[in-house]
């Protein structure tokens, strides 16, 4: 068969008008198009049931309500409840990523002992050696939660010392409990009554406390105002995310907070602006002025605004008494708007010095900072979720990570209410890993199951009367029925909240200025809170944006 | 068209702190930098740029710039350049909608957009063994090779569509349908809502005295406003094409 110029033409036209108007070619491209998406080393999301758990976060003890997706029983995202009493939703930027942190490449999977693997009956037949050798102390890292009742019980029948690490939070209240002996846990800031906060270089708006609680609080009582209901003066050489945000900034020269607050009472007390009489700061008003880089009247200004604006307190970054000086000055101690006693009860001892050189042994809670150092020669038991790098030639034994382990969360230090929450073991954790309470179980079965102490105080609480639980609608525990009810409620992530208390009867009296540069046990023992691995998310902060920068040492 | 979401977000409120990116991150399996990324190449559908008044000293003042796709409503950029149909607009919200599925990586879109809202995956997405457990089901995770930004978290509205679809209801509850970055927001600086109902918050808020949109002179109405009562932060606002000064957190 002969095939004409015509009929080829004709017949190449027709096959393309052909294909043209065929789905084949579209419909490969768009196979090709799904098929490219589905590449096997892309990863895809697990599916399955997708439910909603409440819960309280446990990054840090600033005990945050949290709101957990979860999706085929593995929590697939985290965000604020805004019924929350204390936080009103708000989060941390951690906690939108802290799901991830269990799949961190330096999440611990196995016991290591001075840095090689080791088991699990290795570790526990050495503390059981060592505690039939000498006294052992248990380190803490957030005191009044039940595993601390196991700590204390177990350090009492062995025989040893409970010692706990105080949060940067928690240290700037220690010259308050020093002066007044309240214990510090027992101390809070009610910041939902001052009027003017006066930060000598404290993170207020970054993290500080319960991230959350007071960037509500500015947010609905500063933010953007020229005269503002609420005036936050921020007092730091550089120009933080706080300070960028204050009403006021005044930069003074690096460490020379504790001059200035030496020149503001010197203000105070020379200028009878306040009624109270107290010790006179040696430090001159001049020499203030020359050591800050401020001016005399700027130093008289700032003392004048934190008197005409009253109830007036003052934060520090740390536990330098010569600024909490001021707060007695300004009669912010024991008082409406300034630091309040939020506790009338003497909780169990909180002994916050360091752990005697005899000591045998020292057990670390994965509670406690990273850096932190025994200073002991005793062998060291340390858990922990992640390792946060540097050797170790103790004992590092792998503890649950976020989410894996069943806990409560009791009064975050900065708050000037009692608040108490549940935190449940949503997500399954290794089957390598145990937490301090479950190994030290092991070693005493005779000491209380966390269980039974979590129900104890739920039937406290239940049986005070006080409060309301705050769940998905505020209930007055005198409506609850039962302590089982109550335990229910706080198991579903609701979060109990005691009464309003009076400040407190308490007093805080200056016989001299303080000059000491800070306390013994905050720098011995103390560290601001940053976590051992940051969250793989936490990138866009640091490397795909210059919002903020990694803390030296860390890795995410 | 009764719906057009948009955001207004108040920058005297806006902390710096970063949860909305790393809550928008985490909603739309945007994946964890990969070693060699910079600020310049990560995937950063909304980004808080710190930017200042060019001041030193006692003087300098800072502020943070929350920036997220703007959803143009005229003569969209991204829309007009695209030769895959892989972005637009969709008529029932306003959202600007970016599909992975039909983008071929040209860029054209990046080149265009005049608020730098567009990123492109350089790499492939990667996230540390077993963490994929721990990503969105909703979500589609990207791959290689196309551009990404803001879509205004559609597995969100999805969900609330559905919520409303099972409940007889043709219109979604507004409560079911907040953005990530919005819901992640500590001080509530970002704000969003329907930008054509009356009686939306954001309504009243996009028309205040002190709001302004970036670039307005353009004319591409964008959908997302801006609020501050600083006069060098509004003062940003019509700066030409370079992004607003970085600064390093000190």
């Amino acid at each position: 068969m002969k095939v004409s110029r015509r009929e080829l033409l004709i017949g190449g036209a027709g096959a393309l008008a052909g294909l043209v108007l065929t789905p084949v070619p579209w419909k490969l491209l768009d196979d090709v198009s799904i098929w490219t998406q589905n590449f096997p080393w892309i990863p895809q999301p697990a599916h399955g049931p997708v439910e909603t758990k409440y819960s309280a976060c446990t990054l840090c003890e600033g005990g945050c309500g949290i709101r957990v997706r979860m999706a085929a029983k593995c929590p697939v995202g985290v965000a604020g409840v805004s019924g929350h009493p204390l936080t009103k939703g708000a989060l941390c930027p951690l906690a939108f990523a802290a799901h991830q942190l269990n799949w961190h490449p330096r999440r611990l999977r196995e016991v290591r002992h001075a840095g090689r693997a080791a088991s699990w009956a290795e570790a526990q037949a050495a503390l059981a050696k060592a505690c039939g050798e000498g006294p052992i102390a248990i380190v803490d890292g957030r005191p009044g939660r039940a595993v601390s009742s196991v700590f204390e019980a177990f350090t009492q029948k062995h025989g040893g010392s409970y010692q706990v690490v105080l949060s940067a939070e928690s240290q700037a209240l220690t010259p308050y409990a020093d002066w007044s002996g309240v214990p510090v846990t027992s101390l809070g800031y009610d910041l939902e009554n001052a009027r003017t906060i006066v930060s000598f270089g404290a993170p207020v708006l970054d993290g500080w406390g319960t991230p959350g609680r007071f960037t509500r609080l500015w947010s609905e009582r500063a933010a953007g105002a020229a005269d503002p209901q609420l005036r936050l003066i921020q007092i730091e050489p550089s120009l933080s995310r706080t300070a960028a945000r204050a009403w006021r900034w005044i930069p003074v020269r690096e460490g020379s907070e504790a001059e200035l607050a030496a020149g503001v009472g010197r203000v105070l007390l020379e200028e009878h602006m306040v009624t109270l009489q107290g010790p006179m700061p040696r430090l001159p008003l001049a020499e203030a002025a020359a050591r800050t880089g401020l001016s005399t009247e700027a130093i008289r200004g700032l003392a004048q605004i934190m008197v005409q604006n009253r109830p007036a307190v003052v934060i520090a970054a740390d536990g330098n008494p010569e600024i909490a000086a001021l707060n007695v000055l300004l009669g912010a101690v024991a008082a409406s708007g300034g630091i309040v006693r939020k506790k009338e009860d003497i909780p169990s001892q909180i002994a916050a010095t360091p752990a005697p050189g005899s000591l045998r042994a020292a057990l670390v809670d994965s509670t406690v900072p990273w850096e932190f150092d025994a200073q002991t020669d005793a062998e060291v038991f340390r858990f922990a979720a992640w390792d946060g790098g540097g050797d170790s030639q103790g004992w590092l034994l792998p503890a649950p990570g976020f989410l894996e382990e069943l806990t409560d969360v009791p009064t975050p230090p900065t708050s000037a209410r009692e608040t108490y929450a549940v935190a449940l073991n949503l997500a399954a954790p290794p089957t390598e890993v145990q937490s301090a309470a479950q190994f030290l179980l092991k070693v005493d079965p005779t000491l209380p199951a966390l269980e039974k102490v979590i129900h104890g105080r739920c039937e406290e609480i239940f049986h005070a009367r006080k409060g309301a639980v705050y769940g998905e609608h505020p209930v007055a525990v005198t409506k609850i029925d039962t302590a089982q009810h109550l335990e229910e409620q706080l198991r579903k992530g609701a979060v109990w909240m005691g009464d309003p208390l009076s400040p407190g009867k308490f007093r805080c009296e200056l016989k001299e200025w303080p000059m000491e540069k800070g306390v013994a046990h905050a720098t011995s023992w103390g560290a601001a809170w940053v976590p051992p691995v940051f969250p793989a998310l936490a990138t866009k902060l640091y490397q795909e944006s210059n919002l903020r920068e990694l803390p030296a040492g860390r890795q995410a | 068209m009764s719906v057009r979401y948009g955001f207004v977000i108040d920058l005297d409120r806006c902390t710096g702190c970063g949860a909305c990116m790393v809550a928008c991150a985490a909603e739309n399996n945007v994946p964890p930098a990969s070693p060699r990324a910079t600020p310049r190449t990560g995937l950063t559908p909304m980004l808080v740029r710190t930017v200042s008044n060019g001041m030193e000293g006692a003087a300098r003042r800072e502020a943070f710039i929350p920036i997220a796709c703007m959803h143009c409503g005229n003569e969209t950029p991204c829309v007009a350049v695209c030769p895959q149909q892989a972005v637009e607009v969709d008529k029932a919200t306003g959202i600007v909608v970016q599909m992975p599925q039909r983008c071929l990586g040209c860029r054209y879109c990046m080149t265009a957009c005049p608020y730098h809202a567009r990123y492109f995956n350089w790499w492939d997405p990667a996230w540390p063994a077993g963490m994929e457990k721990s990503l969105n089901p909703g979500v589609a995770v990207r791959m290689r090779g196309v551009v990404e930004k803001c879509n205004m978290c559609p597995a969100r509205l999805h969900s609330a569509q559905e919520k409303a679809a099972a409940a007889g209801r043709k219109e979604i509850d507004p409560a079911d349908y907040i953005p990530a970055c919005a819901e992640a927001c500590p001080t509530g600086a970002i704000r969003f809502g329907n930008l054509a109902d009356k009686n939306d918050p954001v309504f009243s808020a996009a028309h205040s005295p002190d709001t302004f949109r970036f670039l307005a002179r353009l004319g591409t109405e964008p959908k997302v406003y801006y609020q501050s009562q600083q006069a060098w932060v509004k003062a940003l606002a019509e700066r030409d094409s370079d992004p607003p000064t970085e600064a390093q957190h000190g």
